[in-house]
């Protein structure tokens, strides 16, 4: 019974990170690829919480946090690093 | 007691799969990025949230116990964080908000 409901929610999370892809491939702007970012940082953080307490390992809870820390600072390097480039088209 | 800690984690599960497909679907749905980016970064922050709650309840040990309570606490943090990064970054590159069509701002 457990196993079901670990191994049914992993994959609807997988699918959801699937369908998250087509939005970072076709967002316009770079704000929507930085929010379908965001929603796939966060989707595979669960997933990996959802792992590790199926293994019951703890290395994958370890993983977990460090992957949440640097997911967080992708998304911030990312925003100060291409905001210089569309600088250039607040002008018209 | 086992059969408790079952259904406790199958309605957790079925909270946390309708939060990540709504907020998966909210990508698409909507057709402004500030819009986008309210409707996602609801549902995916109240997704791994449930899925945190999910394996609180049936962890092993309270080594792990702890490590997810730590993961909790800085995904409060982090989440809304840089749900205000990408909102700011898009208001700072030029974006105006969508109105309804005949509706000034």
């Amino acid at each position: 019974m457990k196993a079901l409901i670990f191994n049914a929610t992993s994959w609807i999370f997988i699918a959801c990170i699937g369908v998250a892809i087509i939005r970072l491939i076709l967002g316009p702007r770079g704000a929507d690829r930085l929010t379908a970012l965001a929603v796939i940082s966060s989707l595979i953080l669960a997933l990996l919480v959802l792992y590790g307490t199926q293994e019951g390992r703890l290395l994958y809870l370890d993983v977990a946090l460090l992957y949440d820390v640097f997911g967080f600072l992708g998304i911030l390097g990312i925003a100060r690093f291409f905001r210089e480039k569309e600088r250039d088209d607040r002008r018209f | 007691m086992g059969n408790l800690l079952d259904i406790i984690s199958l309605i957790l599960a079925v909270l946390a799969s309708i939060f990540a497909i709504a907020g998966t679907l909210s990508l698409f749905r909507f057709p402004d990025c500030y819009t986008r980016l309210q409707a996602s970064s609801l549902a995916s922050s109240t997704a791994p949230f449930t899925i945190f709650l999910l394996s609180l309840v049936n962890a092993a040990d309270v080594a792990s116990a702890f490590r997810i309570l730590l993961l909790m606490l800085f995904f409060l943090v982090s989440s809304p964080t840089s749900t205000h990064i990408i909102s700011r970054y898009a208001w700072f590159s030029g974006i105006t908000p969508w109105t309804k069509p005949g509706k000034l701002l």
